[in-house]
């Protein structure tokens, strides 16, 4: 009867084996399919019977004890089997090991649930041929056992009208729901999941105003060299944005949550420049990101606040050549002072800057609070010379250059009597251009300096990486990998069938 | 030196012994390399062709998000290996309790101060140090090809772990199979017919309920592996097949007390 038993067994295993071999071109079962699946268990069937009825047969009474208690045994297993995954499901235990954490949910992410009224929806929709959509179960997995995101799927072209109205494209979108609004997230990750949840949340951050008109950075422009990334970036945020032309003699006014001037290329009039001192000196907050060789005159007013930048290109040795730029110019920033700007970020989160210039501090009055807040690696020194940056061989240091930690962002808080006074500077405006925004932590650095100038300290994050599958697009060393594979690769298989030779030879001759 | 100690010693003499291990040991290494490096050579030749600059490069956000060493590399290699495996485990395993029925000497562990349950076990732990050796053969080219790259080792390291409890899955169930057959080959066709089976169920979505499915998903190999591709180990999955070592070591005990019944 084992026979009959194994046979079936077989039978199973082709039955199963075709129709999974062929359900693509043909949904509906065959009679080959049917006849060994059938046959199979029927045979199966069989066997178990006439395995107990022979058990039965031969048993002693005595004996029958013994196989009683090696059923429960087997019973007993099962029990524990069970019961051991049971616990495990329950316990909720997983462990994240891909490269970029794309499982664990950011700080970001679990703040903006919770801050919720109500749950959010979230549905997949998907196509069963597509491979994404596995990696975005696992993230809806994750956004659900928060609590406050309710998770389900369908099968993309089941519910058409459903998919219209929600703008689903393609496969592998997923529609965030809150209330009556949505948003539908065509390449779902942790980062474009929380950009849909702050859209669909409507908040009031603040008000924001970008300064144009001499030189400044576009924050409307597209391009690489653009800013929209960054206006987009505080939009999500909530912040309300409004550009200010400073040459048109408007006054800024006091209900401004953060005033952002982007390097302008041009020296800016004496009346604006006494304007941005008038606001500052009653309360003001300004981000302003400056570049080497431009003197806007904005160096000079925050010089007044103890921010002092000499125009000099800060070199770093501790950076490689990048973009075939020379070695140093656009330095890696690792080193981070102790402020809430700087929250989060350290060694293994870093910074870009793509020719920068440096700070000096100072404190106008005793009482007011100066901070670096990102800086150099202690090999950095000033270069006078800015045709550094237009060269590509390295930097030559002259001996009278200081080696330091020379900072290259910096922030000030003033208690005046109009009113506290927080200006925060950077010596780099290309970290915030559209085309090194996403880079490493450049987005989360610049938002929580806009945050942290607003008096907005909790809002300061870090965020999710919005392309996160991007993280892992790297080339291998393919030819290097192969070239050891069929040189130094083949060994191991060759010396283990070396072994299996020599055992067989000596087997043979015992 | 105790009987178990000394059962184990003879356990690993007679599978070291024997030239199959090194071809099965040998053709795991050799298959998983070049599904490995077939998978890697296929993705870098895509990713290359994305991001030459007619292609507009890295920056401009043209590679396809499944484009990526998850989707191209990890996945189809642990699918293809999964699969592999349920064809080359039983050659390891339908020999390990087989073998000694097929002989009778058998019958002469039973008479010695060894239990029953202590021969199961020195059989299971010499056998799962054998696929344990073998899953490390297997994994050294991808291990070096990943650590050169920079980026992925604990990934792969979760790939691994999956592959591991599979193949002690698998194991398990073709010593299940060998303790209940005289022969090798029906205990090695036993073997391979029954991971076949139980490795997914989702064929039958189309003509089951969805209870049942639902049932057959819970019991059924892949659902429970697939997740370690992905990079993530969850812990209910990992005790899913130390479940299935449990029930198989208490059925390949269980074949002493039918024997000892049923002859």
């Amino acid at each position: 009867m084992r026979e009959v038993g194994l046979l079936g067994l077989v039978a199973i295993a082709f039955g199963a084996g075709s129709y999974v071999a062929t359900r693509d071109a043909n949904q509906s079962l065959t009679w080959f399919h049917a006849l060994n699946l059938a046959g199979g268990s029927l045979a199966l069937l069989v066997a178990a019977l006439a395995s107990l009825g022979r058990l039965r047969a031969a048993a002693q009474p005595g004996l029958r004890a013994v196989l009683g208690r090696g059923l429960l045994g087997v019973l007993g297993a099962v029990a524990l089997a069970v019961g051991l995954e049971r616990a495990a499901h329950w316990s909720g235990l997983e462990f994240d090991w891909t490269l970029e954490r794309l499982y664990v949910l950011s700080e970001a992410t679990e703040m903006g649930l919770a801050e919720l009224d109500e749950p959010v929806r979230a549905t997949l929709y998907y196509d069963e041929e597509d491979p994404r959509a596995r990696s975005t179960r696992l993230l809806l997995r994750a956004l659900a056992a928060t609590g406050r995101v309710e998770t389900a799927e369908k099968k993309l072209g089941a519910s058409p009208e459903e998919e219209d109205r929600f703008e689903v494209g393609s496969s592998n979108t997923v529609v965030v729901r809150l209330g009556d609004r949505f948003e539908s997230v065509a390449r779902p990750t942790e980062g474009t999941f929380y950009e849909a949840l702050y859209r669909l949340r409507s908040l009031d951050s603040g008000l924001v105003y970008m300064a144009r008109g001499t030189g400044e950075g576009d924050i409307e422009r597209t391009a690489d060299d653009g800013f929209s990334g960054l206006a987009q970036a505080l939009l999500t945020e909530g912040y309300r944005i409004r550009s200010f032309v400073p040459a048109q003699g408007t006054p800024i006014p006091p209900e401004v949550d953060a005033l952002v001037w982007l390097a302008p290329r041009r020296r800016l009039p004496e009346t604006t420049l006494a304007e941005v001192r008038r606001y500052l000196a009653g309360g003001g907050r300004l981000v302003v990101f400056l570049e080497p060789g431009v003197e806007s005159g904005l160096e000079e007013v925050i010089a007044e606040w103890g921010l002092r930048s000499p125009d000099a290109v800060l070199v770093d040795p501790a950076s490689g050549r990048m973009d075939g730029d020379a070695p140093g110019v656009n330095p890696l920033a690792f080193h981070y002072g102790s402020h809430p700007i700087s929250r989060g970020l350290g060694a293994s989160r870093m910074t870009f800057f793509r020719g920068a210039r440096s700070f000096e501090l100072r404190k106008p009055e005793v009482e007011d609070d100066l901070w670096s807040v990102v800086l150099a690696s202690s090999r950095s020194w000033l270069a006078e010379d800015l045709e550094v940056l237009e060269r590509r061989s390295p930097p030559l240091r002259p001996a009278s250059a200081r080696s330091d930690y020379h900072p290259l962002v910096v922030a000030g808080r003033y208690q005046r009597e109009a009113g506290e006074t927080r200006i925060v500077a950077f010596g780099d405006a290309d970290l915030a251009s559209n085309r090194h925004l996403r880079t490493l932590y450049n987005l989360d650095l610049t938002l929580n300096a806009v945050h942290w100038v607003a008096s907005r300290e909790p809002a300061i994050k870090l965020l999710p990486k919005a392309r996160v599958a991007g993280g892992d697009q790297f080339a291998l060393p393919i030819q290097n990998t192969l070239t050891r594979f069929y040189g130094l690769g083949l060994l191991l298989p060759e010396l283990l069938l070396m072994a299996g030779a020599l055992v067989w030879v000596r087997t043979r001759s015992a | 030196m105790t009987p178990f100690w000394a059962l184990v010693r003879k356990e690993l003499a007679v599978l070291f012994g024997s030239p199959l291990a090194y071809v099965v040991l040998t053709l795991v290494a050799l298959v998983s390399s070049l599904i490995f490096f077939d998978h890697l050579r296929i993705y870098n030749q895509i990713l290359f062709v994305f991001a030459s600059t007619t292609m507009g490069g890295f920056e401009t956000d043209t590679i396809p998000d499944y484009v990526n060493l998850r989707d191209q590399v990890f996945f189809p290699v642990m699918e293809n290996l999964g699969f592999v495996l349920i064809l080359l485990v039983p050659m390891i395993t339908m020999r390990i309790f087989a073998e000694e029925r097929s002989r009778g000497t058998d019958e002469l562990l039973v008479t010695t101060l060894l239990t029953p349950s202590q021969i199961v076990l020195a059989k299971f732990a010499v056998t799962f140090a054998f696929v344990a050796l073998m899953m490390a053969a297997s994994f050294v080219y991808p291990a070096l090809a990943i650590r050169e790259g920079g980026l992925g080792l604990e990934h792969l390291l979760a790939v691994f772990l999956g592959l591991l409890f599979h193949a002690f899955g698998l194991a398990a169930l073709g010593l299940a199979c060998s303790a209940f057959s005289r022969t090798q080959l029906v205990a090695a066709v036993g073997a391979l017919a029954l991971g076949f089976v139980l490795w997914d169920f989702s064929w039958a979505s189309g003509f089951l309920s969805e209870g049942v499915i639902r049932f057959l998903e819970g019991i059924a190999l892949h659902p429970h592996y697939r997740f370690f591709a992905e990079g993530v180990v969850i812990l209910s999955h990992l005790a899913y097949f130390v479940g299935l070592v449990i029930v198989c070591f208490a059925l390949a005990r269980f074949s002493y007390d039918l024997r000892r019944v049923a002859g």
